[in-house]
């Protein structure tokens, strides 16, 4: 456990366990471009995120954030360094993780129950934990949607869909890639509040990545800021705002602005790195 | 204070929350109630068929015109109620009687039937190989686009050659005309399956068939669909060129027959009787489309 200075570590609430679920060390990684060039997009990143903790990563575009999720969802390789979950080398997709997907992802031709069950009726899988299902989808408010199509419901419905989706499986760890990106603003705040409750009812272990500093303030524990391409930690900050938080009182606590300052001042200097 | 004594806290004052969360989400399924209901056929379908039956009146009344008055002979364009004559003897007849349309017809569209099966069947089968498969793309598609090029109705008499003339021969030919838009089709429409779809999948560590199955031929269906569209026509054309190289039975036999003695109106009815057939059939796949691709009609994702 670090010692936070001046700041009170109530608000982490899982940090009591400090058996790290995603473990990542010094990965680094190179792709080649379509047309021919080569993109050094991660550079020796280090990440270690503990059982039941919700981290959110920011950095400027194309910095590999979403490159390193889609690692850890065993979705991409990389070169060198070594990627954990739950001790266990990543070596392709894992059960034990859910991923939840950029503007959600639904499948338009399944109904948001055959949706939110695909991943338990795929993988060797036989369906028939129905009941498990129908609980996620109350849980999510989405009860009453259950038999819909997805072009039924509005964005914020499907991208809580997806989740209930991720969710499925029972997973100990979920990847969120920008999940609320597509979302405008009020929506997205009501999807942040909504998300807030869903972990603090089951404490899954979250890595969610977003463009947003207020979304990553709201819902970390911790916040990542990533350095501009070829993509590192550049800073791992603690937020020390106690939950439940809402966006009413959040701007009102002290910390909120010295945090939100900072990350700002990190990623505007990484922006204009950038573009020299 | 503790973790439990913190957790405790978080969850009762989350309660207190409880309220106000679910009010947003039930103003947002609120709002999502109010969304339009998926729409009935229109003002502008009405519209369009209105306008096709103004179309078929003035080409009527255009039709009538020429004859009369440009002295058309009836050996080259018979008038239409000559053609109308002709139609009601062959419809208002036993349908057991060899004059009549129907057993030729039946013939013609069971055969054109049997062989729309085969050859989409096949397509759809091959076009799922190519499109999982580069080595089977590599080894198949130069084939199947150099059958493409060939003009199928100069193939016919080989597959006469080879089948026989009965319904083998029809059957050959009808099939061979519906495999390609089919083939072509499931191809195309399997490989744009969206990659974050295949992701999904990926991360759930689904088996390429469970892929196939739940996500690419789903996605596919609309351009399936196109292909079997053009396909189910297609095969009807293989069957009545088929029966032109010579049958005992079938629509292409009726128009032969009526040639061989000048009946120019006994020709025309029954091209008129295979033009309702095309229509008919199109709009019976395009019903099916609806049914089954009932996603893809209404509002994007």
């Amino acid at each position: 456990m670090q010692a936070a200075p001046s700041v009170s570590r109530d608000a982490g609430p899982a940090r009591a366990s400090a058996r790290s679920l995603i473990d990542v060390r010094s990965v680094s990684k190179t792709y080649a471009t379509a047309s021919g060039g080569n993109v050094h997009a991660l550079n020796g990143v280090d990440l270690k995120i503990a059982e039941g903790e919700f981290v959110c990563v920011v950095g400027p575009s194309g910095c590999g954030k979403s490159t390193l999720l889609r690692m850890l969802a065993g979705l991409d390789t990389y070169d060198s360094g070594t990627l954990a979950l739950d001790n266990r080398p990543v070596a392709g997709p894992s059960g034990d993780v859910g991923v939840v997907f950029q503007a959600a992802n639904l499948l338009p031709w399944l109904t948001v129950r055959e949706n939110v069950r695909l991943p338990l009726r795929v993988g060797g899988r036989r369906a028939s934990a129905d009941p498990r299902i129908d609980d996620l989808l109350a849980m999510a408010g989405l009860g009453d949607f259950a038999a819909r199509y997805p072009y039924e419901l509005s964005g914020g419905m499907q991208q809580r869909a997806g989740i209930c989706r991720a969710l499925a499986r029972d997973p100990q760890i979920l990847l969120m890639d920008e999940p609320f990106g597509a979302l405008d603003a009020l929506t997205r705040e009501r999807m942040n509040m909504e998300l807030q409750r869903i972990w603090q009812a089951n404490r899954k272990t979250i890595m969610l990545i977003t463009h947003s500093i207020s979304e990553a303030i709201f819902l970390g524990d911790r916040v990542v800021v990533m350095s501009a391409r070829p993509g590192r930690v550049l800073a791992d900050l603690d937020v020390p705002i106690p939950r439940p938080r809402s966006f009413d009182t959040i701007v009102t606590h002290p910390g909120y602005a010295r945090l939100a300052s900072e990350i700002r001042g990190l990623l505007n200097a990484q922006e204009g790195a950038a573009h020299d | 204070m503790t973790d439990t004594a913190m957790r405790a806290g978080a969850s009762s004052s989350g309660l207190l929350e409880q309220p106000e969360v679910d009010a947003a989400t039930s103003i947002e399924n609120a709002a999502s109630n109010a969304m339009p209901a998926p729409r009935k056929p229109g003002r502008a379908e009405i519209n369009g068929s209105v306008i096709a039956g103004i179309g078929l009146v003035a080409l009527i009344a255009l039709w009538i015109m020429a004859v009369r008055f440009l002295r058309v002979p009836p050996y080259i364009l018979p008038a239409p109620e000559a053609v109308l004559n002709a139609l009601w003897s062959g419809i208002a007849i036993s349908p057991a009687s060899p004059k009549g349309y129907y057993l030729p017809l039946w013939s013609t569209l069971s055969n054109a039937a049997t062989g729309f099966a085969i050859g989409s069947g096949l397509g759809l089968v091959l076009g799922s190989l190519m499109a999982e498969s580069r080595l089977v793309e590599k080894l198949l598609m130069p084939y199947a686009f150099a059958l493409q090029s060939l003009p199928k109705v100069a193939i016919a008499p080989l597959v006469v050659i080879w089948f026989g003339f009965g319904d083998g021969s029809k059957v050959a030919i009808a099939a061979l005309l519906a495999f390609f838009p089919v083939l072509i089709n499931s191809f195309t429409g399997l490989r744009a399956t969206e990659p974050e779809r295949i992701d999904l999948m990926r991360s759930l560590s689904a088996t390429r068939f469970e892929t196939y199955r739940i996500v690419k031929l789903p996605n596919a269906a609309p351009f399936i669909f196109a292909g079997l569209d053009m396909a189910v026509v297609y095969a009807l054309l293989g069957a009545i060129v088929a029966e032109f190289l010579g049958a005992q039975q079938g629509m292409g036999v009726v128009i032969t027959q009526a040639q061989a003695v000048s009946d120019v109106a006994g020709v025309f009815a029954a091209l008129v009787i295979l033009g309702v057939l095309g229509i008919a059939l199109h709009s019976s796949v395009r019903r099916l489309e609806h049914r089954v691709v009932h996603w893809a009609h209404r509002g994007k994702r």
